[in-house]
């Protein structure tokens, strides 16, 4: 099995985003799956990718636009 | 008065972008000379020029020592100030280079933490290099923190310095914790919006002029006064590739609305500063690298740069935002802000949707955030009026933390809620009757600001304690911070209560500590005091005995923390108060101070913390 290296995108490890940890992962072109060396996460781009939609839960007002007025 | 609203952007040509070098060159041995490298750093760094002209904006360029030796990067400088009138400063970050590392044989980079010697070494080879290659030297230096000895010998060398960027806004644990525990940016404890740094001590204000380090402060990146707190820092500031780090976008439309809101929120701080409002974009070419950054490819980060710059040019068209570079703002600065002037801030959450409303105050004698939603409790408290001397760099006893020291940092040392064991820093108050206790901190409510001459008011609105014998009390908490005072005065009146002849206790308190980081320090130095005449004075030497102490009448309590050179006390008024105070013990290592009193319908409970230096 050859090392692993970076992907396309340098995707962090969304289950550590979730608790605050920015974590680089490395891609397995032979798993073609993403991992983390820190903690058990791993998965295809695709599932990054939901991942990442999920961490974004906290952000409720994420998309709305407020104004500053008394 | 019309508001104004500043901003400075500034850029710099960094031959070796800090996160280039390390995730563009995955995989290939070091090589800070490499050929693309420099091309594409400079790339990145005429992009940005050019956005920030295309919408009419002036820039700061901080010239990187490594970019001093790149001619085109110096001609660049010289015709973009003669061009569009941007400033040709000189920043301390980007040293990495080849000519750096010969010298210097080391791979360190944060100047802050070098050895004094190395530090005025460096410093004089960067200065004079930009002078040997502008003919002048620079008025406005930088780098992510700026110690009070690298500020104070700067300024004694090159007087032409009048401001820098000197610390980024809560980095401190939470950033190294975000980075795996391998950034080793400890700053906490320091002012969020533009200071005068004392000769002491950065973070500290100076007070007047003896203690001025003839400097203009600003941070690095405007952040976002409750998001920053709680989280990573570097997820939510005035600086686009930071928001997309946080995730705050949509992926589908590459949308992000929080940029736009935190500037604005920015922008409505005038109403609480004379006017006066302030921010900073200042994005390194790393985060523009063509690889991409994260999850983000490199069209989206160029995107954000140009949307960041656009919303800042429409508003300067709109007549909403002045462009100033670094010098020129610290002259408008210092035209405008006395000494003691405080920055104040009533931020709400913009992010969360949790309807969360903090308060900031920062003046050169303390730092406080009072939490609307623990009922008006301070959940921050920095000593200023300490001035505390604290050497950071290799060589002195803090190699790595410049971090101001806390006396309550309810994220590091629990605050309210604790696991069901000891007790976290905090300031509040409880409201007791036949046995019952109700903290504010569980009453969540807002807050409004106004000014009386010189003092700063945070009016809270009232909340209602319920007690189970049906006696409701509607009590409201008005804050004081009176300008220069080094002191917060809180007032607890009752408004209203269902049986008029009822009557509650309030017990102010404040549970404390002192640190700069998530772990314990030693107390054993500590000093507890209950002053109350000759005989009646308690004194408590801290030895980790819970032990406790309650004198009616107290003149006043008292803590004295020598490791940070500093004395709280606490002063209340009326006849039948009792001031205590409390040890801590292994488990919980805390001091408490406080008063209690009796209060009826209409009463008030007045309190007064009082914060010095203790030599």
């Amino acid at each position: 099995m050859a090392q692993s290296g970076k992907g396309r995108l340098n995707y962090r490890c969304p289950s550590c985003f979730m608790r605050d940890i920015d974590m680089d992962m490395f891609y397995d072109k032979d798993r073609d799956e993403y991992y983390c060396l820190r903690c058990q996460y791993r998965g295809n781009e695709a599932d990054v990718l939901e991942k990442n939609e999920l961490a974004r839960f906290r952000y409720r007002a994420m998309y709305e636009r407020f104004t500053f007025e008394d | 008065m019309k508001d104004q609203f500043i901003v400075n952007i500034i850029h710099r040509p960094e031959m070796v972008p800090e996160y280039a070098e390390k995730v563009t060159g995955h995989g290939k041995e070091e090589d800070l000379g490499r050929k693309a490298l420099l091309k594409e750093s400079l790339d990145i760094f005429k992009t940005q020029q050019a956005l920030a002209h295309k919408y009419g904006l002036k820039t700061t360029i901080q010239m990187t020592y490594a970019s001093l030796f790149n001619a085109e990067a110096v001609e660049l400088a010289k015709q973009h100030h003669a061009e569009f009138g941007d400033e040709i400063g000189l920043s301390l970050l980007g040293l990495p280079c080849e000519q750096f590392r010969q010298k210097y044989k080391t791979k360190d980079f944060c100047i802050w933490m070098f050895s004094m010697e190395d530090k005025k070494a460096i410093v004089h080879d960067v200065f004079e290099k930009f002078h040997e290659a502008f003919g002048f030297y620079p008025e406005s230096t930088g780098s992510y923190y700026m110690d009070a000895d690298l500020i104070n010998y700067i300024k004694a060398e090159y007087p032409a310095v009048k401001c820098a960027v000197a610390t980024c806004w809560e980095e401190g644990p939470k950033a190294y914790h975000t980075c795996n525990n391998s950034w080793y940016t400890f700053m906490d404890g320091g002012p969020w919006a533009p200071w005068i740094p004392s000769k002491a001590n950065t973070h500290a204000p100076a007070a007047n002029e003896n203690e001025d380090s003839g400097i203009v402060a600003i941070p690095h990146l405007s952040r976002d006064l409750l998001a920053c707190y709680d989280g990573n820092g570097s997820n939510f500031g005035t600086h686009p590739q930071n928001v997309l780090r946080g995730m705050i976008y949509d992926t589908k439309t590459w949308e992000y609305p929080y940029l736009y809101n935190l500037i604005d929120q920015y922008r409505s701080l005038a109403r609480y500063n004379d006017g006066c409002a302030y921010n900073m974009m200042f994005v390194g070419p790393g985060w523009m690298n063509k690889m991409g950054r994260w999850e983000q490819p490199y069209e989206l980060l160029y995107k954000s740069y140009e949307d960041g710059c656009a919303y800042y040019g429409k508003l300067k068209k709109a007549g909403k935002l002045i462009d100033m570079t670094m010098s020129e703002f610290a002259d408008w600065y210092r035209a405008k802000k006395s000494y003691t002037t405080p920055e104040c801030a009533l931020w709400r959450d913009i992010l969360y949707g949790s309807d969360k409303q903090l308060f900031w105050y920062c003046d050169p004698y303390l730092r406080a955030c009072v939490n609307m939603d623990q009922g008006g409790a301070i959940v921050d408290l920095r000593p200023y009026a300490a001035k505390l001397e604290w050497p950071v760099g290799i060589g002195t006893p803090h190699v790595q933390d410049a971090s101001y020291p806390f006396l309550i940092q309810e994220k590091y040392r629990a605050g309210y809620f604790t696991h069901y064991a000891g007790e976290g820093t905090v300031r509040s108050a409880k409201i007791c009757r036949n046995g019952e206790e109700v903290d504010l901190c569980l009453c969540r409510t807002k807050a409004r600001f106004h000014r009386e001459g010189t003092d700063r008011i945070l009016t809270l609105d009232p909340v209602d304690v319920v007690f189970s014998d049906g006696v409701t009390v509607k009590l409201q908490t008005v804050f004081t911070f009176a300008e220069g005072s080094s002191s917060i005065r809180i007032d607890r009146r009752i408004l209203s209560m269902s049986d008029p002849d009822a009557e509650v206790t309030v017990k102010e308190y404040m549970v404390a500590c002192y640190g700069t980081t998530e772990y314990t320090e030693d107390m054993s130095s500590l000093t507890l005091h209950i002053e109350a005449g000759e005989t009646d004075s308690v004194t408590i030497p801290y030895e980790y005995k819970c032990r406790e102490a309650a004198v009616p009448g107290a003149e006043e309590v008292s803590c004295t923390i020598p490791p940070i050179k500093t004395r709280v006390s606490m002063l209340a008024n009326g006849r039948n108060k009792i001031g205590f105070v409390r040890e801590g013990y292994a488990f919980s290592p805390m001091f408490t101070l406080g008063y209690e009193r009796n209060l009826k319908d209409k009463e008030v409970f007045t309190t007064w913390l009082n914060l010095e230096r203790a030599d």
